[in-house]
């Protein structure tokens, strides 16, 4: 615990010192939603089938996971810079145990998309999303983000774990990062996606952090996914398992890697 | 807190081998036995296995066969203590270099779990003795290599080790900063009764720093003892012969001289220990044309560290298509 902590500490440091790493984590999010949003908003009908919700609000938790994910892409090339350095030498020689010198690097990760989170939530609702008025909703909302954005950390960062490579970890990491955003309901409602996609998306643990984003977060859910949600005691379960999973991939990749 | 280590060697190994895959034995065999506060250097070419064997000392390899213990805890089953009471630097620089030197040092207490007060105390003390105050606030990344080996040693001293492992650590520094380095290390050893154990490529340094020196070749150590008693064992002084005809019959024939102490037989140089050398230089070249070998070359030298390493591996250091060239001359011979 005190390990991760303080190689959390170390990362939030760093990207503190960094203003480029931190105007482009702010600005980022904010053109996604500026440009995705409304630009979508523009193209489609103002309304979204069967609701009364601007495309903005529809839009806005895919925009949270798109961030997150893209986050998690950044900090595994953050581990795959430091083994090639041999910095991780330092922590491997330290009285620390293994799992934390993962967590510490997936915690800055996922402390960073938290604050991307807010910036987008943010910038929603300047153009009009309908937010929830229950803020302990939008608390739950960001929990689920970090779950999700956790267990993608961990795929990243075993990726990282195994090449040597930054363009086959890029490669790599792709061939995972694109089904997870596009095959799920980020961008379309899973009851207008043709069948094949549907059984996609349901598999895809994505769908689930944007459907209980969307009941925790934003008014009228239902509506919001054109069909009725999915249990939300179901996406709580699927996105937990997932960070499990996600950071138990990269700790044994990562244990095979130093042997 | 110090169990076994009152009686029991620093570090101590027994059979240690490290394989890479079936082809590359890195370490092959190798036995030590360091008793506490001593600078142990270990001396041997490139790929020789110096690194290997550190890394398995510290803990961040595991040995495919043998054991190993540190402070008398073995490096695989109490890794985690081991780990809490050494120092490591690496061969290559390992620094994050987007820190100050002061954070490097803070943070790398802090992953030891030392106090803050402790932290800050210890920072300005090995801040003042590598001669970093003036640079502490600025990054890393704008430090000069010599710099940035002092705060990497620095970083190892943090968390006050019982044994301190160093691998190379002058790669690359100037005369004049290596020579403060050799101060600190010296130093440390003297008056907090440190272990050392370093690999160097630099006979001076070994010289100068080790007291006792193991050279180690393709993974085995092949020759131990205190830097002058391998040099002893050279004979008093030694005859550089280099020349070509029928070598192995001058080899011989001098081999069979009473006052010839040692003999060994490089690429090119065939070294000749003898007792005086201004005396017996005359022989040695009488044997040259009794042997049909004509030499091109000849001096004497007093041994040292480099004689010695040259004996017992066969190479120069750096000699880098050493392999290569002794296959050219065996067909030639
Ligand atoms: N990860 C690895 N995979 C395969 N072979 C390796 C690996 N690491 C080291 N080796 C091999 O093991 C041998 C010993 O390497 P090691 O780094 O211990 O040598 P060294 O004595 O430190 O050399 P140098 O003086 O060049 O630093 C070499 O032949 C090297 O190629
Ligand atoms: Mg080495």
């Amino acid at each position: 615990m005190a390990a991760t902590a303080t190689l959390w500490n170390k990362q939030m440091r760093k990207f503190l010192a960094n203003p480029e790493e931190m105007f482009g984590l702010l600005i980022q999010p904010i053109l996604w939603v500026v440009l995705f949003g409304v630009g979508m908003k523009s193209m489609l009908s103002a309304d979204m089938p069967g609701s009364g919700e601007p495309y903005v609000t529809f839009m806005l938790p895919g925009i949270v996971v798109l961030s997150a994910l893209g986050g998690a892409i950044g900090g595994g090339s953050v581990w795959l810079t430091e083994r090639l350095r041999g910095i991780v030498k330092e922590y491997l020689v330290a009285p620390i145990p293994r799992l934390s010198i993962l967590m510490g690097n997936a915690l800055s990760t996922m402390t960073k998309s938290m604050f991307q989170a807010i910036i987008i939530l943010f910038v929603g609702l300047i153009l009009g999303a309908k937010l929830s008025p229950n803020p302990l909703g939008w608390l739950g909302g960001l929990v689920l983000v970090a779950g999700f954005g956790l267990g993608f950390s961990g795929i990243a960062l075993s990726i990282a774990s195994q090449t040597d490579n930054p363009g086959a970890y890029h490669a790599m990491i792709m061939v995972f990062n694109l089904p997870l955003l596009f095959l799920s309901n980020a961008l379309y409602p899973l009851a207008t996606m043709p069948t094949w996609m549907r059984i996609g998306s349901l598999l895809n643990p994505t769908t689930y952090t944007i459907d209980g984003l969307r009941q925790m977060m934003f008014r009228d859910p239902a509506a919001l996914a054109g069909s009725d949600p999915l249990p939300l005691w179901l996406c709580w379960g699927v996105v937990l398992a997932f960070a499990a999973l996600g950071m138990w991939l990269a700790y044994t990749t990562f244990r095979k890697s130093i042997k | 807190m110090n169990e076994g280590l009152d009686n029991g060697p620093a570090i101590e190994a027994r059979g240690l081998v490290k394989r890479y895959g079936d082809q590359v034995v890195a370490v092959d065999g190798v036995d030590l036995s360091i008793p506490a506060n001593r600078i142990y250097g270990l001396l041997g070419p490139n790929g020789a296995g110096k690194t290997t064997t550190i890394s398995i000392l510290t803990t961040l390899l595991e040995p495919t066969a043998g054991e190993a213990k540190v402070l008398g805890l073995d490096v695989v089953k109490q890794a985690g203590d081991v780990r809490q009471r050494v120092g490591v630097t690496f061969q290559e620089m390992v620094l994050d270099d987007e820190l100050t030197g002061r954070q490097v040092l803070d943070y790398h207490g802090r992953l030891y779990r030392m106090g803050k007060t402790e932290r800050q105390a210890k920072t300005e003390e090995l801040l003042a003795l590598v001669e970093l105050e003036e640079a502490a606030e600025r990054k890393a990344k704008t430090y000069s290599g010599g710099m940035k080996r002092r705060l990497e040693l620095a970083r190892a001293l943090m968390t006050t080790p019982e044994v301190l492992f160093l691998d190379e650590p002058t790669l690359g520094l100037d005369p004049q900063t290596r020579a403060r380095i050799w101060d600190y290390l010296r130093a440390l050893k003297e008056e907090s009764g440190m272990t050392l154990l370093l690999t160097t490529h630099y006979m001076d340094e070994a010289e100068e720093l080790a007291d006792t020196v193991g050279i180690i070749d393709r993974g085995k150590l092949v020759a131990e003892g205190t830097p002058q008693a391998l040099i002893e064992e050279m004979g008093a002084d030694t005859i550089h012969v280099i020349g070509e005809g029928d070598r192995e019959a001058f080899v011989e024939n001098v081999s069979a001289l009473p006052f010839v102490q040692a003999v060994d037989v490089g690429r090119t140089v065939i070294q000749v220990g003898v007792d005086l050398g201004s005396k017996r230089l005359v022989e040695i070249i009488a044997q040259a044309t009794d042997s049909a070998f004509t030499i091109q070359d000849i001096t004497v030298a007093k041994p040292s560290l480099g004689d010695v390493f040259l004996k017992y591996t066969g190479r120069r250091l750096r000699d880098t298509d050493s392999t290569q060239t002794h296959h050219r001359m065996l067909l030639m011979s």
